[in-house]
C-alpha cells in the first residue's frame, strides 16, 4: 500500500493521473517525462530526507506509483539501518 | 575578450576580496556551502556585485558561488574524508584561492541537458572523460571545471555524472568564447580528448548529475533574479536622475508625463520581482523548489530585458557610448538564456499550472 502522503506528492506532480492514485498507476501514461521525473525526484527527497541510490534511478523504479513507492520506502528503511547505502558515495 | 592574463588577475582579485571580507563565506549557513544558502545573504551580495563589478565578473562569482561550490561541498561530504580531494578543493575555493568553472552545457541544445554527448568512461582505477563543453563562465580562468558528463548510454534521468577536471590535466584545452559582451567572466570553450583522472575526481555520486544539477541550478536562477532586481533598480535610479538633469526646469524631462508614465512601468515590473523574490527566495534556498526557481527567473528574464531596454531608450544617444546601458541592453539578453532559457521556464511553470491556481487535485 503507498502512504496517503505519498499519494498526494504524486498528485501534486501528475495532475493528469487518474484518482485516486493506487499502486497501479502507470507514471508515464500519467505524464511523467525525464524532467517531471527530476522534479518529483527532487521533491520526494526533500519530503522524506532521502537522497535516491544510484541503482535506483532507472526506468523501472518510474515504471508505476507502487515501483516508486517501494523505492522510496526501501531508501527510507536503509538509510535508517546502520548498513544502509542512504549516504553512500558513488 | 580582453586579455586572459588581466582578467585572470582581476578574477584572483575578486575572489580574494570576497573571501577576505567574509562575503563569500557569509553566503552559506554555517558558512559551509553543503548547509545550502542564505537568502538574505544572496541578496545583499548580488546587490553589492551589482553596484561594484562588471556583468562579467558576476558572471563569474554567480555560477561559482551558487551553483559549483554547493554542489562540490556537497558531494565533499558525502565522501565523508576531510583530506579528500574534493574537500580540499573546497576548502581553497572558499578561501578565494580557486575558481571553478561549471560545465554542463554541451556542444548540443543546452535547454536540452539529457542529450549532452560529453562521456564519462568509469573503470575501477581511473575516469576517462571525452567531449566538449561550450559557453562556460570561468573557464578561461578556472582551476578546475566540474563537468557534467554521461556514463550511461540512454537519456534516463540516471546516466550521468559530475567530474571534477583540472585545467591543467592532459588533453584539456581551453579557448576563449568569441564575444565582446562579458569581459571579466572568463567564457570559454572547453575540450576533453581522453582525459584520464584517479577515481577520487567524481563531483558526486555516480549517477546523480541531472539530479544535482536541477537541485543546485535553483538557486542560480534565484541569484540571477536578485542581481536582475538590483540592477533594474540601479538602472532606473540613473535613468531618473539623468532626465532630470536634461532640459528646461527644475525637473528637466523628468516633468513629461509620457516619460513618468514608461518610468512607472518598469517600477511596476521591478516591484513585482521584487515581491515575488521576498515571497519564494527561502522556498528556494531551503528545498531547491523548481516551480519557484522558474518562476523567479521568467519574471526576472522579462523585467530586466523590459526595464534596460526602456531605461536604455530614456537615455537617448548617452546609452550608446562605450559601456552605455545599449552595451547592458545585450548583456542583459542572458537572462533568458544563461542558466535555463526563458521556454524552459515556461514550460516547468505550465507544468505546476493546478498547484498555482489552487486548483482541488
Ligand atoms: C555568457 C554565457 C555564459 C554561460 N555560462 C555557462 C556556464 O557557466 N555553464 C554552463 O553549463 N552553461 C553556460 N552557458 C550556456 C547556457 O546555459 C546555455 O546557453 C543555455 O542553457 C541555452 O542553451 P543553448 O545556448 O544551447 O540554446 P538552445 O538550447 O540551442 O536553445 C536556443 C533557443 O531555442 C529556444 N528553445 C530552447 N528550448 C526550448 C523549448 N523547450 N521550447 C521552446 N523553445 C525552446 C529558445 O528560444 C532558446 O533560446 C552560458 C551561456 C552564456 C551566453
Amino acid at each position: 500500500m503507498i502512504e496517503q502522503g505519498f499519494a498526494d506528492l504524486l498528485a501534486d506532480h501528475l495532475p493528469e493521473a487518474p484518482r485516486p492514485i493506487t499502486e497501479q498507476v502507470r507514471l508515464r501514461d500519467a505524464g511523467l517525462d525525464s524532467v517531471h521525473s527530476i522534479d518529483l525526484l527532487l521533491a520526494i527527497e526533500d519530503a522524506y530526507g532521502i537522497e535516491f541510490p544510484a541503482h535506483l534511478l532507472n526506468d523501472e523504479t518510474f515504471d508505476t506509483a507502487g515501483s516508486l513507492w517501494a523505492a522510496v520506502d526501501g531508501t527510507v528503511r536503509g538509510a535508517a539501518s546502520p548498513a544502509g547505502n542512504g549516504g553512500r558515495y558513488g | 575578450m580582453a586579455d586572459l592574463l588581466l582578467e585572470t588577475a582581476r578574477a584572483d582579485a575578486l575572489w580574494e576580496r570576497l573571501a577576505g571580507s567574509g562575503r563569500l563565506r557569509g553566503l552559506y549557513r554555517d558558512g559551509d556551502p553543503a548547509q545550502g544558502l542564505d537568502a538574505a545573504a544572496l541578496r545583499a551580495l548580488f546587490t553589492e556585485l551589482d553596484a561594484e563589478e562588471t556583468v562579467g565578473a558576476t558572471l563569474g562569482v554567480c555560477v561559482q558561488s551558487t551553483t559549483a561550490l554547493p554542489l562540490l561541498a556537497a558531494a565533499a561530504r558525502r565522501a565523508g574524508d576531510p583530506a579528500h580531494p574534493l574537500a580540499e578543493l573546497v576548502r581553497d575555493a572558499l578561501a578565494g584561492r580557486r575558481t571553478i568553472g561549471l560545465a554542463a552545457t554541451d556542444v548540443t541544445p543546452g535547454s536540452d541537458l539529457a542529450a549532452l554527448t560529453t562521456t564519462v568512461t568509469l573503470a575501477e582505477d581511473r575516469l576517462t572523460v571525452t567531449g566538449r563543453k561550450e559557453w562556460i563562465a570561468n573557464a578561461g580562468f578556472a582551476s578546475h571545471l566540474l563537468v557534467l558528463a554521461r556514463h550511461g548510454r540512454g537519456r534516463g534521468i540516471g546516466d550521468f555524472t559530475w567530474v571534477v577536471v583540472p585545467a591543467d590535466a592532459p588533453g584539456v584545452t581551453v579557448e576563449a568564447a568569441d564575444t565582446p559582451l562579458f569581459d571579466g567572466s572568463g567564457t570559454g570553450h572547453a575540450s576533453f580528448r581522453e582525459v584520464t583522472l584517479p577515481p577520487d575526481h567524481l563531483g558526486g555520486a555516480v549517477g546523480r548529475g541531472l539530479i544535482d544539477f536541477s537541485r543546485h541550478i535553483a538557486v542560480e536562477r534565484l541569484a540571477s533574479a536578485a542581481w536582475g532586481h538590483a540592477m533594474c533598480r540601479r538602472v532606473l535610479r540613473e535613468t531618473v536622475a539623468y532626465l532630470r538633469g536634461r532640459g528646461e526646469g527644475p525637473a528637466g524631462l523628468w516633468a513629461r508625463e509620457e516619460v513618468r508614465r514608461r518610468v512607472a512601468e518598469c517600477l511596476t515590473a521591478t516591484a513585482g520581482l521584487g515581491a515575488l523574490i521576498d515571497a519564494h527566495a527561502d522556498a528556494v534556498t531551503g528545498r531547491h523548489d523548481q516551480l519557484a526557481a522558474a518562476l523567479l527567473k521568467a519574471s526576472a528574464a522579462r523585467t530586466v530585458e523590459q526595464v534596460v531596454a526602456v531605461a536604455a531608450h530614456l537615455q537617448g544617444a548617452r546609452a550608446f557610448a562605450a559601456g552605455g546601458l545599449q552595451t547592458l541592453r545585450a548583456q542583459a539578453g542572458l537572462w533568458s538564456v544563461g542558466g535555463g532559457t526563458y521556454e524552459v521556464m515556461l514550460s516547468t511553470i505550465a507544468d505546476h499550472t493546478d498547484r498555482l491556481l489552487d486548483a482541488p487535485a
